[in-house]
């Protein structure tokens, strides 16, 4: 594995790398992100749990600006979003691969790039090794495995160095070896400067976060480091942390007992 | 706009459309083989004897003589062959339902010399092929009742058109409709069928994920698949216009390739018109998609879209002879003005001076515009 080019280090006491503020996006009578508020400093992994249909991908639309809410704000490195300036800084993996089956490993790669302006061959075969689909540049997409389709994604989210990137179930039918190395390469890339907000519902990821976000019905109910949110629930297991916080089993109607920006 | 992300989305229709072979399929081969079948059934469409019979139930002197007549005039002419043994009503029309007769020539028992009425009986099953017989059968009958008033032969009719020639084949006149018609019909379907996809992959939230902008998506849209559709035009104009006469070789018969049909005025303009039909019809497609939920769905826009524009832009009737309601409802259809261009340039031999045709370009651009603001506008929705 090579190390690709590092995205610009930002500067200290700058903007929140995402912020939102009073965010809420309802669909009828259906509130899928309820008055999220955060601030989170750039340089850091973070992740977001939650269960399924908890807001998850709701929120990560609203922050890239893919959906606009139905109130408050959302900010990213400081601009409001939407915004489609700033979306070249923005890297975004989303939950299905989103890539093309017709193309080659290399020819969805530099489509994407080419869209960010990132039309560096070199840059972007480096990217490939990152994600070691190098061996396949000429494979069509259709015929790779779920793995290699989910890193084939993951490259096409990386390949313009973005400072701030939405992970949406990243390591969704990657096996745990390159699992690993995806958090590895997370780590390197937030010790350069990038900021990563990681959507996962496996709790045996969150131990590689910087911090947690714990979602459900739409609103955050605990943010904190994992060591910090398992002493304030008094366990060692993250999962009944999460139950605690949630106020009672996954599935109950409990509403969020605690509350923690 | 940015024109390294136009191209980049240029490029990747273009390279995906290369590796479908079956849409390669639909988009150059289909239009040719049906446009051939067309070209063939319309050439070489068998001229049927028509068999008549003559019923006179009336029986007076003026009937008689009118029989008479129409017996000498008919039996004379040639793809007519007259029945004499069928002579009462009820036996014709047994014998036009058994199929021996093609049209009876009824006098009814009141026809006199002042109420001159004569019947043409036909079976009803399918109007448009017995009314082939009609023309013949009138004619005789103006010839017999003519010449037995004026008591000379008649004069003789020849037609001339001021466009094209008077034996200009159905073909001639139907080439340019098909043209227009076939890109219309197959760029809507790919563009439908492949934007849709994009919504479904997923593919469409990552590229709003990136900088490029909506306009910058349907320009690279339009401008792959007005690739594509370029060299449709080519091809199908080509096989339209074109004859190449191959000879026989071995036990393959000699055969000409292409239909060889003429054209008055300049390919190049015919070109232009097809490609803004063209331009308008991707549009349409990345707006339709956003109403469809599977590529099912996309075809059962067809019905909607491509049925009633086959039926009233003057593909079969002109738009003058379209119910009063329905001609302003043809007079918003893209495909009307194509029809109406192409008819222009290729049998009329217009060019760009002529203000017809630079009023149906003029309104096929303006359609397409309102295409491309619709898709632009709503390629952010979500699948419905």
């Amino acid at each position: 594995m090579t190390t690709s080019a590092a995205p610009a280090k930002p500067a200290p006491g700058g903007p929140p790398a995402v912020e939102a503020i009073a965010l809420r996006k309802s669909f009828g009578e259906i509130v899928a992100v309820d008055d999220v508020a955060m601030s989170l400093p750039p340089g850091r992994i973070y992740g977001l749990l939650g269960p399924n249909g908890s807001g998850k991908t709701t929120l990560i639309r609203l922050l890239t600006g893919l959906a606009s809410p139905s109130s408050g704000t959302a900010r990213v490195l400081g601009v409001a979003m939407p915004s489609r300036a700033n979306l070249s800084h923005i890297g975004y993996m989303t939950q299905s691969d989103g890539i093309y089956p017709e193309l080659s490993v290399w020819e969805n790669l530099t489509f994407f790039a080419a869209l960010y302006g990132q039309t560096n061959k070199a840059d972007l075969h480096r990217t490939l090794e990152l994600v070691e689909l190098d061996k396949r540049a000429g494979t069509p997409a259709a015929q790779l495995s779920g793995g290699m389709r989910r890193r084939l994604s993951m490259a096409c989210a990386l390949a313009h160095h973005p400072q701030v990137i939405f992970l949406d179930e990243p390591t969704v039918g990657v096996d745990p070896a390159l699992r690993i190395q995806f958090w590895d390469h997370f780590h390197r890339l937030a010790a350069a400067g990038a900021t990563l907000l990681v959507s996962s519902h496996v709790m045996d990821e969150a131990d590689r976060c910087d911090e947690l976000l714990f979602i459900r019905d739409g609103r955050v109910l605990a943010q904190g480091t994992p060591g910090d949110l398992r002493s304030r629930a008094g366990t060692d297991n993250l999962e009944t942390a999460f139950l605690s916080f949630a106020g009672g089993p996954a599935g109950s109607a409990a509403t969020a007992s605690e509350t923690v920006r | 706009m940015s024109g390294l992300r136009v191209a980049a989305v240029f490029r990747r229709i273009v390279l995906q459309f290369r590796r479908d072979p079956r849409s390669l399929a639909l988009l150059f081969a289909a239009p040719i083989a049906i446009i051939a079948l067309l070209g063939w059934v319309l050439s070489s469409q068998q001229t049927l004897t028509a068999r008549i019979a003559i019923v006179d139930e009336a029986s007076g002197p003026t009937a008689q003589l009118v029989t008479s007549r129409l017996q000498s005039v008919l039996g004379g002419q040639t793809g007519i062959v007259l029945d004499r043994s069928v002579t009462d009503d009820s036996s014709a029309r047994q014998a036009l339902k058994d199929n021996q007769l093609d049209l009876v020539i009824v006098l009814p028992p009141d026809f006199s010399a002042e109420n001159r009425k004569i019947e043409l009986l036909t079976l009803g099953l399918n109007p448009t092929a017995e009314a082939s017989v009609l023309p013949a059968v009138q004619r005789s009958l103006i010839t017999t009742v003519a010449e037995s008033a004026v008591g000379a032969a008649l004069p003789t009719f020849e037609r001339a058109t001021v466009y094209g020639s008077p034996d200009a084949t159905t073909l001639d006149t139907l080439a340019p409709v098909v043209v227009g018609f076939f890109v219309y019909f197959f760029v809507f379907i790919l563009t439908g069928i492949s934007f849709l996809r994009e919504r479904l992959g997923g593919t469409l939230e990552r590229l709003l994920a990136t900088p490029v902008s909506r306009a910058e998506i349907v320009l690279g849209y339009s401008l792959g698949f007005g690739f594509f559709a370029t060299l449709q035009v080519t091809l199908v104009l080509a096989f339209v216009l074109a004859r190449l006469q191959i000879p026989a070789l071995g036990p393959v018969p000699a055969f000409a390739l292409g239909l060889g049909v003429r054209t008055a005025g300049s390919p190049l303009i015919a070109y232009l018109l097809v490609l803004i039909l063209g331009l308008g019809a991707v549009s349409l497609g990345i707006f339709l998609s956003t109403f469809a939920r599977s590529e099912l769905q996309i075809l059962e826009f067809i019905p909607i879209v491509i049925v009633p524009q086959g039926v009233l832009g003057g593909f079969f009737w002109p738009i003058d002879q379209l119910p009063a309601l329905l001609q302003p409802v043809a007079r918003i259809l893209p495909v009307t003005y194509a029809i109406d261009g192409l008819r222009q340039v290729m049998i009329a031999g217009a060019d760009m001076t002529s203000g017809q045709v630079l009023m149906d370009l003029g309104v096929l651009v303006a359609i397409a515009a309102v295409f491309v603001t619709l898709a632009v506008t709503t390629i952010r929705r979500e699948v419905a």
